[in-house]
């Protein structure tokens, strides 16, 4: 696999699966307006996850079902932070992941600015533009689920279950060495990770919230960039692809005679 | 009530890159017939010409072929499969052309300041403040 084709699998899942996360609060969020919030990031997050998507159909000659009806669930290399199911109702759990993702996607988007691979490069300043906002609409539910005692236990719970998963960020796939030395990216993954925790630490203490040290955050054992994943995924995968495999392409449903 | 409670983000507008919004000004030919047929194609949520928003980047006849290059005004957008029909459709039209290929560009990044005087002037008919 060519190192700007591998990293487009990483930008294209991750973003992909974070947006069927998302969708699943459409009708049940908190708010009316925290409903439309989410529906438009999820819209947002599945633009970006085409338009990566797309770039490996323009040039590496895959199509739609390979990429994601008819791939195998272990061939995602999405990190497993974006893969786990929403316990329900947490709403804190949707912000905590959310502000954890947005943070590493901008550095992540930052490294790719000067892309030596011009079709990422060309793209990244649309996608920048576009993440902010998720950024911001993270860090103000935050701030606001902070200020009282039950919800910033919530969100403590949520920092605890999720951060190990946030460090699958930064796993490796097979092929990080290529990625960096062609230059499609222009940092290291453990650059991003040290900027991320530069970041998110600092900012997560200030409102209370207790991090785990980094150094001692036992790694989950599913890393997700290398094709394992958690329970949760394999779940999501079915229900994502259950409406493609029910319509049957191999064998087209007829209006009329024997098969009607 | 805290003013944290009324946070909103604020939109900024978006610089024009020289060169840009095209509108086919200057065109001749087959090209000038395809940019006459597409600013016949409108957005398919406001009726404003796909030209005027400042979607098209480029236009070239070679032969009997047509290219058109184009952005979305954001990347989720929707109607993409049907927009860049549209846009082919159109571009068909042409007397001339046999064949036409419509592509997306995302650079430079779209927005609101790309959209012609005559397109905000229909966008503020319809209801927007731009």
């Amino acid at each position: 696999m060519e190192p700007a084709e591998a990293e487009l699998f990483r930008l294209a899942d991750d973003e992909y699966v974070l947006a069927e996360r998302y969708t699943e609060w459409q009708i049940f969020a908190p708010t009316p307006e925290s409903d439309l919030a989410l529906a438009n990031i999820a819209q947002d997050e599945f633009g970006h996850a085409r338009l990566w998507y797309d770039l490996l159909q323009e040039e590496y000659d895959y199509d739609e079902p390979d990429l994601l009806w008819e791939r195998e669930p272990h061939d995602f290399v999405h990190s497993t932070l974006v893969e786990l199911e929403t316990p329900e109702g947490d709403w804190a759990d949707t912000v905590v992941r959310g502000y954890l993702y947005d943070v590493a996607e901008r550095l992540r988007l930052e490294a790719l600015e000067d892309s030596s691979y011009e079709p990422i490069a060309a793209r990244v300043p649309k996608v920048r533009d576009e993440e902010e906002y998720h950024r911001e609409h993270a860090q103000s539910w935050l701030d606001r689920l902070t200020e009282s005692a039950d919800s910033l236990e919530r969100v403590q719970a949520a920092v605890d279950r999720l951060f190990p998963h946030a460090m699958t960020l930064f796993a490796p796939t097979a092929h990080e060495d290529a990625i960096v030395e062609a230059g499609v990216r222009t940092r290291s993954l453990s650059e991003l990770r040290e900027d991320w925790l530069d970041e998110v630490v600092p900012y997560l203490e200030s409102l209370g919230v207790e991090v785990p040290e980094p150094e001692d955050v036992v790694r989950p054992d599913p890393l997700g960039r290398d094709g394992t994943h958690t329970e949760d995924w394999f779940d999501l995968h079915e229900a994502f692809t259950a409406s493609y495999h029910e319509l049957g392409f191999d064998e087209p449903a007829e209006l009329r005679g024997d098969r009607a | 009530m805290s003013s944290d409670a009324c946070s909103y983000t604020e939109y900024e507008d978006g610089e024009v890159p020289e060169g840009f919004p095209q509108t086919g000004e200057g065109a001749t030919g087959a090209a000038a017939e395809v940019w006459d047929a597409l600013r016949e194609v409108e957005d398919p949520e406001m009726p404003v010409s796909i030209v005027d928003l400042g979607l098209i980047y480029d236009v070239t006849v070679e032969g009997d072929e047509a290219a058109v290059e184009m952005t979305l005004t954001y990347t989720g957008c929707p109607a993409k499969d049907m927009l860049t029909n549209d846009v082919k459709c159109a571009a068909l039209t042409a007397s001339g052309v046999r064949e036409a290929s419509v592509s997306i560009q995302y650079s430079p990044p779209w927005s609101v300041e790309m959209v012609t005087d005559a397109g905000k002037e229909q966008l503020r008919e319809f209801g927007l403040s731009v």
